[in-house]
């Protein structure tokens, strides 16, 4: 999208193109200070809390698989899936057709699936598993570690650091705060050493009333708050004041970057609908600024699916379709698919066996990848088999991952500007691996 | 409109309320058709017994309001003027003799509506919080309301605001209890079972590949009793000779477990597969639905194969609670929760060996576990802390001691808040998972270069901080009372005339040193004072109504208030 066409956004929306000189160009200029790029790009992380049984997105079709899938999922097996036409040669697999909003999308080659994907140090065997080598990764199953494994890209250091802010900070010396956007808070992705996430509702919108107005009062409260924000001799104390000084300086510059803003079309309701349209609007706003790189982070909650799971995993996943697809549409009619790739993480992968209603956490999973950048219509990685007891099946139907999170990350990050040695810097276990990225992204 | 009858005024300390008074409290709400439990009446607060001995000297103060922010939801002026007539011990003993102030009789029904809503559950928290006297226990069970987690959001509890009051009374019932007992309580609570799943567990069916649900097994483990890592008596991590550290249990332990959580659903169920929701009492076994197999716990211990539900649980949380780490693991997370984010080892040690020991070869003693997290003296003797001693106020209990403080009420008679997950980042029983809403090891960006931790600093993102400022803000400027007129309906209002009536006699700096302690416990700032004082010099035109609340609002946002020290 041009400039022009981008004014003729905000006057749509009822904002005239006058109102958008002065301190709002301004302000939106100087919400990413990078100066390394002449090109924009953006990641969007859209993190499945709970661990989503992701090996049920992809169903296998005929012949063995199908006969193996159904025996160990049982009254979890997926009915009806939607056809598939990967690119590569396959194991004729079907889509969940709870994803049906995702099939055109690939298609028409804007979305691939990652196959086989889970926290790994080194390539892990079956019996490298049962005799616990070191390797195995640490506190498997448990979701808080896992996800922080995914995010950390990294087993855990006495800093906690995640790969999303350290490859921002490989990237630029001291990017601005708005390079790191959080829709769900703070996590570990977005940790950095000296940076870490801005947070925005997901309306965007943050009114801050005490400062709001021209009066005497709230020039004082303005003052008084200053002030009182300064640096603290309490450890905790100062860190609260940085926090809240930091946030309140932050949300006013997004603010003025952001006001004015029409809604853009197309996107529902539900609270992951609602993420991508503000992470939609700032887009919208600092692809227009020249060079830049902006990370993102959105969450959907729900996918513990420990009982109930034949009628709410397809809720979950048919809302998670509908959210995706109304993003890419969004980034679609703004120009800029080409420039912004959204992904999936999740804790892990669940049990292909049954408690009952429900399955329990596992290890490897199947991911998902969107955006005009990505080579899609086809599928990545490796289609484990689901096969109760085969060479993959630590127990119960919990998979050994044939792709590292960290070589799933790392093609991302390559994407985004990595050299090779930065790739080895940001994921430390990359080394351990023969391949250090997937060949999904087009560049 | 008569004050009186808007609600119980408590203006005097020690005001005996009438029973006149009290039934106004709930007289006035919109309707009177439905028989509804009246809002829990302000609390008389209750008085300790004096006492100022060598080894229990009398509290300054200072002293009493430093205990009370670590041991109620929020000290009034009042309270803390009290505790001050006696020892921090027979203020703590006064306490455990108080009866537990349940929350499923303040849970009320909206007017005009059939049953109680995921609000009601809210309003009932704060009626209780904001109201009862046997404060300590209420601030006990909410830190382990945050250990062992039940929570509405995104679930179908939302709808269950019964299921979610009955859970927080076992939490109140068992906070000064044995921690032996209060496992197994939380353990058998419908709501548990409901959320972690165990509830409608069923033993294996090799045919349909179906085993036993794991989650409670491997949360209960990880969260509720033991954590991932073998722990020194002093919290601090063992490792092995490479100097890694040891894992608590692996997945032998999770199947065995799992097995023992099989066979239970809600109590005086007629069928199995499709049982009434009764979420008032403990879940029962049925035995038909009972793993027979044999159950491998925790450092080898085996439940033998045909062994019965009942007799399964016992072992299997007897195994669990002997663990040696669940003294240091449970023992910091509550000092945590009560103290200081960062205690030192030996603090935690002197805590934990009371868990281990009550002193009488009971392990698991709540009370004195409490007990001797408060009167240890890193918590009490300011000399003897760290520097870095203290903790961040978590956002909810800052609301409640200024609606304490203030005799917050509204018309009526109902307190509905919406959303605190966006104004304060958390709400009571609504983490957004088992984790609860921060980690205890959870360091913000800000103290990367030291060993310190913050958790509540996990949910003060610029969002929420915002967010809380504003919430403040508004109830803290726009709901004073005295400058509303008209039906002011639901809204949380605050009543400043006590404030006024101390400005009007000692002025603003009387007033201040007031504050001084009730909010910093005698350790405000020169700047902040000074912060405070300017405000009657640039607000001096305003009425006095809002030279307080703006003082106060200062006072919310303040970082060396925010830090209970």
């Amino acid at each position: 999208m041009d400039r022009r066409r981008f004014l003729s956004m905000c006057i749509k929306g009822g904002v005239s193109a006058a109102a958008l000189t002065s301190t709002q160009l301004q302000a939106m200029q100087n919400l990413l200070n990078q100066q390394n790029y002449t090109d924009y790009k953006a990641m969007v992380c859209i993190f499945l809390l709970g661990g989503n049984d992701s090996m049920n997105m992809l169903i296998p079709l005929s012949g063995d698989e199908k006969a193996d899938y159904l025996a160990s999922r049982q009254n979890l097996a997926i009915e009806s899936p939607l056809p598939l036409s990967p690119v590569s040669q396959l194991p004729d697999t079907g889509l969940n057709p709870a994803l049906a909003a995702l099939q055109s999308l690939f298609e028409q080659g804007d979305f691939a699936f990652i196959a086989g994907v889970g926290t790994l140090r080194a390539p892990t065997s079956l019996s490298d598993y049962q005799n616990k080598r070191s390797h195995i990764p640490a506190h498997l199953f448990s979701h808080n570690d896992q996800q922080g494994r995914w995010m950390h890209g990294q087993e855990k250091q006495s800093l906690n650091t995640g790969w999303g802010a350290r490859m921002l900070e490989l990237l630029e010396a001291a990017p601005g705060f708005a390079s790191n956007i959080s829709l769900a808070g703070t996590n570990p992705w977005q940790r950095g050493h000296s940076t870490s996430a801005f947070a925005m509702s997901r309306s965007g919108q943050a009114k801050i009333h005490p400062l709001t107005g021209t009066s005497t009062r709230a020039q004082q409260f303005d003052a008084a708050i200053s002030r009182m924000l300064r640096q603290q001799a309490h450890p905790l104390a100062n860190s609260y004041s940085q926090g809240l000084s930091k946030g309140i300086a932050q949300s006013q510059a997004m603010n003025a970057s952001l006001e004015g803003l029409a809604p853009l079309p197309g996107f529902s309701d539900m609270p992951l609908s609602q993420q991508l349209h503000t992470i939609a609007k700032v887009i919208a706003s600092q692809s227009q600024q020249g060079g830049g790189r902006q990370i993102f982070y959105a969450t959907m909650g729900g996918f513990d699916t420990h009982d109930e799971q034949v009628t709410k995993h397809p809720e979950l996943l048919s809302t998670l379709a509908t959210s995706m697809s109304e993003f890419h549409r969004a980034m679609d009619s703004l120009g800029v698919s080409q420039q912004v790739t959204s992904f999936t993480m999740s804790d892990f992968g669940r049990t292909l066996s049954s408690n009952g209603d429900g399955t329990d956490h596992g290890w490897a999973g199947n991911q998902m990848v969107m955006g005009g950048a990505v080579k899609g219509g086809d599928i990545y990685g490796q289609l484990l088999p689901q096969r109760l007891g085969s060479e993959f099946d630590v127990k119960g139907g919990r998979l050994i991952p044939q792709v590292s999170t960290d070589q799933y990350s790392a093609t991302l990050a390559k994407w985004f500007g990595l050299s090779d040695g930065q790739l080895l810097d940001l994921f430390p276990s990359l080394s351990a691996f023969n391949d250090l990225y997937l060949p999904m992204m087009r560049s | 409109m008569d004050r009186l009858i808007k609600r119980p005024r408590l203006s005097l300390a020690l005001v005996v309320v009438t029973s006149l008074l009290s039934a106004c409290g709930g007289s006035d709400s919109a309707s009177n058709d439905t028989q509804q439990p009246l809002p829990v009446p302000p609390a008389v607060i209750p008085t300790p017994p004096p006492e100022d001995t060598p080894l229990y000297p009398k509290m300054t103060g200072a002293q009493a309001s430093r205990l009370l922010h670590q041991a109620t939801m929020g000290p009034t002026g009042k309270e803390i003027e009290v505790a001050a007539q006696t020892s921090a011990n027979a203020w703590l003993t006064h306490q455990f003799t108080l009866p537990p102030t349940l929350h499923s009789p303040a849970l009320r029904i909206s007017p005009g509506k059939e049953q109680a809503n995921y609000s009601n559950r809210i309003d009932a928290w704060w009626q209780v919080s904001l109201h009862a006297p046997d404060q300590l226990r209420q601030r006990v069970a909410f830190a382990l309301s945050q250990i062992f987690v039940v929570s509405d959001t995104g679930n179908n509890l939302r709808g269950k605001p019964e299921a979610m009051v009955t859970y927080y009374d076992t939490l109140l019932r068992h906070s000064f209890g044995n921690y032996r007992e209060l496992l197994e309580a939380a353990t058998l609570s419908p709501a548990m079972g409901t959320y972690l799943s165990h509830l409608g567990n069923e033993k294996a069916n090799v045919e349909l590949n179906i085993r036993p649900d794991e989650n409670y097994a491997r949360e209960v483990m990880q969260l509720f009793t033991i954590g991932l890592e073998q722990l020194h008596l002093d919290g601090t991590a063992k490792t092995d000779d490479e100097g890694r550290t040891i894992a608590t249990y692996d997945q032998v332990a999770i199947e065995g477990f799992a097995r023992v959580f099989t066979g239970w659903t809600f109590a005086e169920a007629e069928n199995w597969k499709w049982p009434t929701k009764h979420y008032l009492a403990p879940m029962q076994a049925w035995p038909e639905y009972h793993s027979e197999l044999e159950k491998i716990l925790l450092n080898s211990e085996r439940i033998a194969a045909g062994t019965g539900p009942e007799q399964s649980l016992k072992i299997a949380l007897d195994n669990l609670f002997n663990h040696p780490n669940v003294g240091p693991f449970i023992g910091k997370q509550l000092i945590q929760r009560l103290t200081t984010s960062n205690p030192s080892p030996a603090y935690v040690e002197r805590v934990a060996s009371v868990f281990n020991d009550n002193g009488q070869g009971v392990r698991g003693d709540l009370k004195a576990t409490v007990y001797a997290i408060l009167m240890d003296q890193e918590a009490r003797d300011l000399t003897y802390a760290p520097s870095h001693f203290g903790k961040l106020k978590e956002p909810l209990l800052q609301t409640v001691q200024f609606w304490r403080e203030l005799s917050a009420y509204s018309q009526s008679g109902f307190f509905y808040t919406w959303d605190l997950a966006s104004s304060h980042g958390q709400a009571p029983l609504g983490s957004p998972s088992v984790f609860n809403f921060y980690r205890p090891d959870y360091q913000p960006q800000t103290l990367a270069d030291t060993e310190l931790v913050a958790p509540e600093a996990q949910i003060a993102n610029s969002v929420t901080s915002i967010g809380l400022m504003n919430y403040h803000y508004a109830s803290l400027l726009w709901r004073i009372d005295s400058l509303k007129e008209g039906d002011t309906g639901n809204q949380i209002l605050i009543d400043l005339s006590q404030h006024q009536q101390h400005l009007a006699q000692h002025g603003p700096q009387g007033l201040i040193d007031y504050y001084n302690r009730l909010f910093f416990s005698d350790q405000m700032s020169l700047s902040m004072m000074q912060e405070l004082l300017a405000v009657f010099e640039w607000a001096e035109n305003k009425q006095p109504e809002y030279q307080i609340a703006y003082c106060l609002f200062l006072i919310a946002i303040a970082p060396e208030y925010v830090t209970q020290r």
